[in-house]
């Protein structure tokens, strides 16, 4: 007879994950509610100002953000294959967007089946190109096919290395302001500014707090697998002006002193090697990437993509808020002064090695990778290696590379850690 | 006759080797201003008494810009960066180059990182063009430009230097407009080779030159019969109809251009820069009316419906879709640019861009088959 072993247990998720997962729920059945009721609903790029619909109450959704849940639960490989079927688009584009503008299509058509998150049909689009162009065509297509408005700031980029120029802040403050202006007419809702610096301080809060947390990681041994922060990003990008989230980081902060305080850690093997990860996460692969670190003992404690929403301001201060948005994005700057706040968080986490995701999907952010990593090399002395992957397309990444080249990054850390011990 | 096709060589050597035109520029004691696609104030260049000149890349093979260059970067940034980083564009005082996608953006980093000795003048466009500081903003984009370009010039740029720069570069659009319609009319002489040559010399000639011999090509082709074409009439739409070898299967398949919503070619003249008093707003506002191009963020995009307006009016049968292979902003408007070509009846052909390809096999088959449904 065959020997049958227990099904494993799994661990139970601490409180604050179960939080998140409350509050994302949270707020597609508001979406919902909303559309069921026939008032508006908006979709949203991942970094634009949520503040202002924040006060008019208007719900909001994320494809970026719905895009990776659902990357992540292997389920976006039918949206992807419709939109570069039947709707034609071709495969180099952003995988967020193949997946999102085929969900939208196909959500429109009778007897589709939804796939869990599930977004409510948008009635108007929010659009920040700080992140990408892609973004901006993304939408345009959405904008047509749906034939829904599109409120627009337009961010810029920062090809230099200064911070943004008062030209650029006036440019981008007077669109919030236009926007502002804009939206009390298509809602028939008067902008309360007093809610609107009531919004602003709870974003303060919400991002100094995460920050804080992601700062507790820079221990030895961390308190926390890096890769928690993809996990904790959501209330970041879904809700940064709510209180939830406020409640979510709070007690996240305690369960990581806790953490500290008991010696103990999410991390769950050795912490031989501290590893910066830079790019999106691989949200079809992300059990693959996080086993095969552990099983190596390498714990990528920090990554640049969860800082894009340490969008700091002073509540009241418009200029400062426009400036803010036009720099938090990694895409939103130059490689010089993305690479030198890498090395600077490289140093601050004392890690030995950077392990760069080459997302096909990103095409900026891999400009970043491949002209900065030699400042990296350089400035921060530590071995840096990339693979190839997508934020959402599976077909890109390949466990072999992945698995041999994290192998030869090991090895170099190994190798420069006995060379240092050996004098 | 024999003038016409002197004329319409001399383009042609200049299309095909515009280094030459390089030196001989240099030799002549003239600075050179590097200009990136698709949209950069060359006007302001030309005003410091630069000689502008596009850089569209070539027909290169990379061998040094993949160090900086992802494999998915669209041919004509892969081979700029090549072609600026093996020294063919030595000579160079400066580089324009505007942020218009993520590849220009992430081009910005490279080219800084790779070809250290041609410094980069790079600068954004306002996409919220309908917002009320978009104009203000470009206008203080282009007085940075402005600032630099008299730095790498080594000389000072007056507002009467731009505004007489801005006359030479409307008559120069509007030529290459006259020569569009006059090409529809012998499209036995003006062979898609050959209208791309035109279009393409533009880019390395001083124009006030290249006007004056377009002026020529288009006053010879007055003076003969219009001829009667009874081969197949398209239009092109893209960023270029790259490498010439792929414009030559069309004429081996009969096939003739009437017209074209390319950025290399008509969409750089079909907006002309308007009246002012200051020259740098009359260089901004030309932004702010630009339409029908991926570059540029529309509330709702006029491409599709300029493309069937076009076609109607040259009476074109069929839209070939030139798509840039790797060029984001012309593969999300793909879908839109087929659907409206089959609402209107009219028969549409996608033609994967590489400048770098050296097998057209491919097109080759798809361009007869093309032919064949046109028939």
């Amino acid at each position: 007879m065959e020997k049958q072993s227990a099904p494993r247990q799994k661990r139970p998720l601490p409180l604050s994950r179960r939080m998140v997962g409350e509050q994302a729920a949270g707020v597609y059945a508001s979406a919902w509610e909303a559309h069921n009721a026939g008032r508006p609903v908006g979709w949203s790029t991942a970094i634009f100002p949520q503040e202002l619909c924040e006060v008019f109450g208007i719900p909001v959704l994320y494809p970026e953000n719905n895009a990776a849940a659902v990357s992540a639960k292997h389920a976006g490989e039918d949206f992807i294959a419709h939109a570069e079927g039947p709707m034609g688009f071709p495969i180099n584009i952003c995988s967020y967007a193949r997946l999102n503008m085929g969900m939208a299509d196909l959500m429109a058509k009778p007897g589709h089946e939804r796939v869990e998150p599930a977004m409510a049909p948008p009635t108007f689009l929010l659009l920040a190109n700080n992140s990408c162009t892609q973004l901006m065509k993304w939408y345009e297509n959405l904008s047509r096919n749906l034939n829904i408005p599109i409120f627009f700031v337009d961010c810029l980029f920062n090809y230099a290395e200064e911070p943004p120029a008062p030209h650029k802040v006036k440019y981008v403050r007077a669109q919030i302001e236009n926007t502002i202006r804009k939206m009390e007419d298509f809602f028939e809702i008067p902008f309360d500014w007093d809610r609107f610096l009531e919004v602003q301080r709870i974003s303060q809060t919400n991002r100094a707090l995460f920050n804080e947390i992601v700062a507790l990681n820079s221990r030895k041994p961390a308190p926390m697998n890096g890769f928690d922060l993809f996990n904790y990003m959501a209330p970041l990008v879904i809700c940064r002006g709510k209180r939830s989230t406020t409640a979510i980081l709070r007690e996240l902060k305690k369960e990581v002193e806790e953490h500290i305080s008991h010696g103990t850690s999410t991390f769950r093997n050795e912490e031989k090697h501290r590893v910066h990860w830079e790019g999106i996460a691989c949200w079809p692969n992300l059990g693959h990437n996080l086993k095969t670190l552990t099983a190596q003992g390498v714990n990528a404690v920090m990554n640049g993509y969860v800082t894009a929403w340490d969008i700091a301001y002073e509540p009241g201060d418009l200029d400062g808020m426009a400036r803010a948005y036009q720099v938090s994005s990694t895409n939103s700057l130059s490689t010089p002064a993305i690479m030198s706040k890498r090395v600077q968080s490289v140093r601050d986490f004392g890690c030995d090695g950077m392990l760069c995701h080459m997302n096909r999907s990103c095409k900026l952010m891999t400009f970043h990778i491949m002209v900065g990593r030699e400042t990296v090399e350089e400035q921060a002395r530590i071995p840096v290696t990339n693979f190839d992957g997508d934020q959402s397309d599976g077909r890109v990444f390949s466990e072999a590379q992945f698995e041999t080249r994290l192998q030869g990054l090991v090895e170099v850390m190994q190798a420069k850690k006995e060379a240092s011990a050996h004098g | 006759m024999a003038d016409v096709q002197a004329l319409l060589k001399e383009l042609g050597d200049v299309s095909a080797h515009p280094g030459k035109l390089l030196r001989q520029y240099r030799k002549q004691g003239r600075k050179v201003a590097g200009c990136m696609p698709v949209y950069v104030p060359a006007e302001l260049a030309y005003a410091s008494g630069m000689l502008p000149m596009g850089l569209w890349g070539g027909q290169v093979t990379p061998m040094l810009a993949g160090k900086y260059n992802p494999v998915y970067t669209c041919s004509i940034m892969r081979s700029c960066l090549e072609l600026g980083m093996n020294g063919t564009y030595d000579g160079l005082s400066c580089i324009l180059m505007p942020m218009l996608c993520d590849t220009l953006r992430g081009m910005s980093a490279a080219w800084r990182a790779g070809v250290k000795d041609i410094p980069l003048i790079p600068f954004i466009h306002p996409q919220n063009r309908e917002d009320s500081g978009a104009l203000e903003f470009l206008i203080s984009e282009y007085g940075a430009v402005r600032s630099m370009l008299e730095r790498y010039g080594d000389r000072e740029i007056t507002d009467e230097a731009i505004t007489a720069s801005i006359e030479v570069y409307n008559r120069h659009s509007e030529a290459m407009r006259d020569f569009a319609l006059a090409a529809s009319d012998h499209l036995d002489i003006i062979t898609p080779v050959i209208r791309h040559h035109v279009f393409r010399s533009a880019m390395f000639m001083d124009r006030a030159e290249h006007t004056e011999k377009v002026r020529g090509v288009i006053e010879r082709l007055a003076e003969l019969p219009a001829h009667h074409w009874t081969g197949h009439r398209v239009l092109l739409t893209g960023i270029t109809g790259e490498p010439a070898s792929l414009l030559m299967l069309m004429a081996r398949n009969s096939i003739a251009v009437v017209g074209d919503d390319l950025a290399q070619e008509s969409r750089q003249y079909r907006t002309p820069i308007p009246e002012g008093t200051d020259p740098l707003e009359r260089l901004a506002g030309q932004w702010l009316h630009r339409a029908g191009c991926s570059t540029v963020h529309e509330k709702n995009s006029s491409r599709a419906s300029l493309l069937v307006k076009m076609a109607r009016e040259t009476g074109a049968d069929g839209i070939v879709i030139c798509l840039m292979r790797f060029c984001d902003v012309e593969e999300y408007e793909y879908p839109m640019l087929a659907k409206a070509a089959s609402e209107a009846g009219l028969r549409c052909l996608c033609l994967e861009i590489d400048q770098s390809t050296q097998d057209n096999g491919q097109s080759a088959t798809k361009l007869q088959s093309f032919a064949e449904m046109l028939a």
